[in-house]
């Protein structure tokens, strides 16, 4: 009898298991792509930003072209690129990498060149590049399945969401630093190279940086060093973005990474973090004194406590009001949230991190966005001015975390005074409020285009 | 779709490359001197008539103050071209380097490029035919010196001013990108358009339901949908995926549920205060 259990586990578990993976590779299978490629289709352009899964290649010339046969004809559509491949290393190589090496020849099926294609030449690059996977999210290598697989992404109409594909097609395209057709390493050295991405209310990496000691002197003095030399000890009077997060010029990022994001609380003395902290004290012992170093970073600890500490009083008041049904719009009176049916089970506000917020910034009640606007813009500001070494931005953010708490509670305050009675619920205005938030023309327009 | 434009694209390549340069560029150095706006219009009058007369139907001539041939271009004669052609002309007039309008576009890939290699960059060399590695303001805004600036407001580009910006384009990129990028940013453009005008549809219901005053919060509100919507539109034509998104399609989302919110309190407060005879409270 207890065989029989064992058999028919093992039955079950012979059929669901196949049938799991036969069920990601279907829902991967769509016109789209990733994790909900069945959910939507793709702009047109999508294909300069993910050109595994979307590029198509233009018909309007017919041949195969190699070498100077390409040059000779782009030189006069296309001066741009002919000029920049010609001040590029490609070009003065001996044996010159001329544009159908990366792009093939035939006209009508040209291919636009991903991190593997580079990888025919720059093995460790690509290696170090895609070793960044086994660290998780965030990472560089990555992030285009982090955007692809964002509820909100597959959830808002394509052409809003396009802005998201171009910074998270660094995983797909070297030249989101490296800028075609130079791919110039010097320029990849510098800070600007970083910051059409790291910029931004959630990530003013740029900011922070160019605000700091370091970023000063970069500012004052970068103009006339030297950035045909490697990221390492000697090299820069001061570091740059590259310098501490790509060590030696090495093409990962997430090695050293103790908060990451920056959205969710961490415990930054975990075994794995000290690890990461003496790899940090290290590389600043380029310049600084160990314990100065490790100073910097307890103190950045006691300012991400303090930040979180407010986090976690806002997202406790908002969980107060969800248990009480207080919420108003209430779940079910507004659009049902980015992946999920209307009808959906069990729906209940998310709130934080853990239960998704991050994709729920829209068609929420305003004290939900209040606390996602604190959360993912005045805490991460102050996070990366204290990653960055930047003061004003820590005070900065953290006063106005200290004001968006304090409007929190008062919002609080106000609706469990004047809260909703069992009489509301069923009270004629819950129509009149499902009209305003679930009728409009871009709240339709956006249920119906993915 | 794309053969057409390919051979506008091809027409226009051959008309700018195989053209004779303006006799006038060649003779620039010859004239040595400083002059004043009126000394210059006095003589390009003459020399290049259709240079003053895209200046004269140009926002720039329209504007208050009027931006004269001296306020970009300087005094001296030798200097003019090369100095008005740098981005240090347009960012004063254009709100300095914190604007939106600038900092979308310094914070994009074009103008990161610029801003490393600014230094090494011939700025005698025209505005056309990829002269500068990375496009400053005037390389798309006034390329091939042409100078009729945007004449049309700014969120709704005249057709014939985005033709001509993106001839510019061309010089580097592909027509089949370029229109593709372009089909794309009217979509975006359009799709904040619909938020917006969503918002409006509420604040007008909501104002002549209840034949309410302007409520300062809601103008606020409403206020902030335009900045948005213009970050959308300047992320899109300048580059920047932080103007597009961060500045603009989420800031909207959050003005929009905020006005939804203000409004749909506003209102059970009302239907509460007529239940129970009481005044609403805010």
């Amino acid at each position: 009898m207890r065989l029989a259990y064992i058999w028919i586990t093992l039955l079950i578990l012979s059929i669901l298991i196949p049938a799991g993976f036969w069920y990601v590779d279907w829902s991967k299978s769509g016109d789209g792509a990733g994790l909900y490629s069945r959910d939507w289709l793709p702009e047109a352009v999508f294909g300069y930003w993910n050109p595994d899964d979307f590029y198509q290649s233009v018909d309007a010339v017919v041949g195969e072209f190699e070498g100077e046969e390409c040059v000779a004809c782009h030189r006069d559509m296309s001066p741009g690129i002919v000029k920049d491949w010609q001040a590029s290393r490609h070009a003065q190589a001996e044996s010159k990498v001329y544009c159908s090496a990366c792009h093939g020849s035939d006209h009508q099926n040209l291919h636009l060149p991903t991190p593997d294609v580079c990888a025919t030449c720059h093995v460790t690059q690509h290696e170090q590049f895609v070793d960044e996977k086994r660290y998780g999210f965030p990472s560089h290598a990555l992030a285009m399945e982090r955007a692809l697989d964002a509820k909100h992404f597959v959830d808002k109409p394509k052409a809003e969401v396009t802005a998201c594909l171009q910074c998270h097609s660094v995983a797909t395209k070297c030249d989101s630093c490296h800028s075609r057709h130079k791919f110039s390493a010097a320029e990849a050295r510098r800070p600007e190279a970083c910051i059409t991405c790291h910029s931004g209310p959630p990530h003013p990496d740029d900011e922070t940086y160019f605000n700091s000691a370091h970023g000063q002197l970069y500012l004052q003095q970068g103009q006339d060093w030297d950035w045909s030399k490697p990221l390492q000890k000697g090299n820069y009077p001061a570091p740059t973005c590259a310098y501490c997060h790509m060590t030696k010029g090495k093409h990962q990022v997430a090695d050293k990474s103790i908060w990451k994001f920056g959205i969710k609380q961490i415990n930054p003395l975990s075994s794995g973090n000290v690890v990461k902290r003496q790899q940090w004290i290290e590389l600043c012992s380029d310049c600084h004194e160990a314990e100065w170093s490790a100073q910097k970073l307890s103190a950045m600890d006691r300012e991400r406590k303090q930040a979180w500490s407010k986090l976690d009083e806002a997202e406790a008041l908002l969980k107060g009001l969800r248990s009480d049904d207080l919420l108003s719009p209430s779940i079910h009176q507004r659009p049902p949230y980015p992946g999920d049916d209307a009808h959906t089970l069990l729906q209940r506000e998310r709130i934080g991190f853990f239960e998704g917020q991050a994709s729920a910034f829209y068609n929420v009640s305003p004290i939900e966005r209040d606390y996602f606007d604190m959360w993912y813009f005045s805490n991460l500001g102050a996070y990366k001015g204290s990653a960055h070494g930047d003061a004003s931005f820590v005070n900065k953010g953290h006063k106005a975390m200290d004001q968006q708490l304090e409007a929190i509670r008062q919002k609080v305050t106000v609706i469990r005074a004047t809260g909703k009675t069992e009489a509301d619920k069923t009270d004629p205005n819950k129509t009149e409020l499902e009209n305003i938030w679930l009728k409009g023309e871009y709240t339709e327009y956006n249920r119906e285009h993915n | 779709m794309l053969r057409p434009l390919f051979l506008q694209t091809f027409l226009l390549t051959f008309l700018l490359t195989c053209l004779p340069p303006l006799a006038h560029a060649e003779s620039r150095e010859a004239v040595e001197g400083e002059f004043s706006h009126e000394e210059c219009i006095a003589c390009h009058q003459t020399t290049e008539p259709q240079l003053v007369a895209d200046w004269q139907q140009s926002v720039h001539a329209a504007s208050e103050p009027v931006a004269l041939c001296t306020s970009c271009h300087g005094r001296d004669h030798q200097r003019a071209a090369a100095r008005s052609r740098h981005n240090d002309s347009c960012v004063d007039c254009h709100g300095g380097g914190t604007s939106p309008v600038v900092h979308s576009y310094a914070t994009s890939k074009h103008g990161i490029i610029m801003q490393l290699e600014q230094k090494e960059y011939d700025w005698n060399q025209p505005l056309r035919e990829a002269n500068y590695r990375a496009p400053g303001c005037a390389y798309c805004h006034l390329h091939n010196g042409n100078h009729l600036t945007a004449k049309a407001e700014p969120l709704k580009p005249a057709e014939a001013d985005m033709d001509r910006i993106t001839t510019s384009c061309l010089d580097c990129h592909a027509i089949s990108y370029i229109s593709r990028l372009n089909a794309n940013a009217a979509s975006m453009i359009e799709i904040a358009r619909m938020k917006v005008r969503e918002a409006r549809q509420l604040v007008g219901e909501y104002a002549n339901e209840h034949q309410a005053q302007a409520d300062a919060e809601l103008t606020g509100f409403m206020q902030q949908t335009k900045k948005h919507l213009r970050n959308v539109y300047l992320g899109a034509f300048h580059q920047s995926p932080d103007y597009q998104w961060w500045h603009g399609q989420p800031a909207l989302d959050g003005d929009l549920l905020r006005i939804k919110g203000f409004i749909g309190n506003r209102q059970q407060n009302t239907d509460d205060a007529d239940k129970t005879g009481t005044k609403p409270v805010r």
